[in-house]
């Protein structure tokens, strides 16, 4: 795992994607933090909670040659043939843009230590943004894998992970929408209003269950809770395994 | 040793490989011939666990490269067709990376990858991208990268392709030279190459199995016979009668005649017990026949090869 793990982390500064994912982030954190001095009044909080409506761009140009490009210039073979196990290779992968991620993150660290020197504060929802951050990211790097284990090319995997993070972005609106559309057509076809609204709210909380940003939402105000993370990893390892079995399909394809 | 017992492939309701099996012994090198698609690259893959079989057991020096993939695939060199190498990598971080995933102890490596680079004439080279190296050099880092760990069998899959004439002569000295503590199964179009490295050969054709043997067996079985050429000034013939009655030639046939020059073909049973070259030479000499031309003429493996494959 190692060995892979050291491969990609690196492959980022060997290629323009690892700078162009920090300049992206920095440039984005930079701008929230500066806006906020201006105003007189940082919350680091503030600043994480905006930066992860910006997963949707930055994952993808992580994530998106992972996989594919292995397969694209038919080095997939190494991971094949060579006495090392398929877990060591999605493991490594997903930790080397892990690793990305916190390297880009040191620019809100640098926010932080800024903050107190002109004698802000950070308090403890600060902190709680920065946990749930490097959960979602986790969650989201998992969706970027398997996006990225799906093709051989780039392009389609990033698309594929953009639209899969847009969806979870917007999964409680969407669920409104669904919510308002069963109730309708359920009134339309005779069943009475209670029964078709209670059957519309069930679906919409159902479909809600799965929002990872309203289940974190209260770390940003100092509580914590585990159930959030344990929800944030129990989803990215789901994807990860998804990945893994993918790959190992592959072996055992028959077109 | 690779034991490779009744192996099948299915593609869809296509079977690429149905039912191959052969044995590759140790130091021995096995060519591994076919036409295009008749599942020479699906058989390398199934055998270095890049692809699963549908059916049938690879077992590399006893172990089943299903069920214990990492012992097998410890003993296994894989050269595909295409090499698999990272252009953003320099030669010698790939060839470290290589032997990460091979497992070298650490103590080993330095040693280890200058004995390979110097083997393959890429040690000028190592501080460079591969990317920016040409077809030739990529192919012997691909070369270089199968060699890592000290495999006891190597599988190259058109090893050569790609290379200039001097270059190819290079890589035949190079797999002639690692055949005395390796087994190698070396795949390629070019016939030449394959009759000039190779100890036994294994062609196939449409997924199956169509002979295995050494190229002379091979030769012979085809024809039945060995065959030689003969050139003599005088009475045709009367050349070939003297020579028809020898015991052990089947038939002799003039082939072309150019004045009182003449070309015969004289057919040798398989079961003539002796060389007999000599004695057909003595009887043309005392027969008073110049012998101007005198060679054997076994088919080709080019003719093996479009006889056995149609």
């Amino acid at each position: 795992m190692q060995a892979i793990f050291k491969r990609e982390f690196l492959s980022y500064f060997r290629n323009p994607t690892g700078y162009v994912a920090i300049a992206l982030f920095s440039f984005i954190s930079g701008v929230f933090f500066i806006m906020q001095v201006s105003q007189g009044q940082v919350e680091i909080a503030s600043e994480v909670t905006s930066l992860r409506s910006f997963f949707i761009v930055i994952v993808p140009i992580v994530t998106m040659g992972l996989f594919s490009e292995d397969r694209k210039r038919g080095t997939d073979v190494i991971y094949y043939a060579n006495p090392i196990t398929m877990f060591d290779v999605v493991m490594g992968k997903f930790l080397a843009a892990m690793s990305l991620f916190f390297i880009m993150f040191i620019n809100v660290f640098i926010h932080m230590i800024a903050t107190k020197i002109l004698g802000g504060k950070v308090g403890v929802g600060s902190w709680g943004t920065v946990i749930v951050f490097f959960f979602l990211a986790a969650l989201f790097v998992a969706i970027g894998c398997l996006a990225s284990a799906i093709t051989d090319s780039q392009i389609i995997s990033a698309i594929v992970c953009f639209v899969f993070i847009l969806i979870i972005q917007l999964i409680s609106t969407l669920s409104s929408l669904l919510n308002t559309a069963v109730t309708t057509l359920l009134t339309k076809m005779n069943v009475g209003s209670e029964q078709a609204s209670s059957i519309g709210s069930a679906l919409e909380n159902g479909i809600n269950w799965l929002d990872p940003f309203t289940k974190t939402k209260d770390f940003r105000y100092g509580s914590f809770s585990v159930a959030p993370l344990i929800f944030c990893i129990s989803m990215a390892i789901f994807f990860l395994y998804l990945t893994y079995r993918l790959l190992e399909k592959k072996r055992w394809s028959q077109s | 040793m690779i034991e490779i017992d009744n192996l099948v492939k299915h593609y869809g309701p296509k079977k690429a490989v149905n039912g191959i099996s052969f044995t590759v012994n140790d130091d021995e090198i096995l060519g591994f011939l076919g036409p295009n698609g008749a599942g020479k690259t699906t058989t390398m893959n199934i055998i270095t666990g890049y692809l699963s079989s549908t059916s049938g057991t690879v077992k590399v020096n006893g172990h089943d490269i299903l069920e214990e993939p990492e012992l097998a695939k410890k003993d296994i060199g894989y050269l595909p067709e295409q090499p698999p190498l990272y252009l953003d990598m320099t030669v010698l971080e790939y060839l470290n990376f290589m032997c990460d995933l091979k497992k070298v102890k650490k103590q080993d490596r330095k040693r280890m990858l200058a004995e390979i680079m110097a083997m393959v004439k890429i040690t000028d080279v190592a501080d460079r991208l591969i990317g920016n190296l040409s077809k030739g050099y990529k192919q012997r880092v691909g070369i270089a990268q199968a060699l890592i760990g000290n495999p006891k069998i190597l599988i190259l899959d058109e090893p050569t392709v790609g290379l200039d004439p001097s270059q190819v002569l290079e890589i035949r000295k190079l797999v002639k030279s690692l055949a005395k503590n390796h087994s190698v199964i070396i795949s390629s179009h070019i016939l030449s190459e394959i009759q000039a490295v190779c100890d036994r050969v294994v062609i196939i054709n449409n997924g199956k199995v169509a002979a295995i043997d050494t190229i002379s067996d091979l030769s012979k079985r085809l024809s039945g016979s060995s065959k030689l050429l003969m050139t003599i000034r005088g009475i045709g013939k009367d050349a070939a009668g003297r020579i028809g009655v020898i015991p052990g030639v089947n038939e002799v046939k003039i082939r072309r005649s150019d004045g009182d020059i003449h070309e015969l073909e004289i057919s040798i049973s398989n079961e003539a017990k002796s060389d007999l070259r000599e004695t057909i030479f003595f009887t043309m000499a005392q027969a008073g026949f110049p012998m101007l031309e005198f060679r054997s003429c076994d088919p080709t493996l080019e003719e093996v090869f479009l006889s056995i494959t149609g």
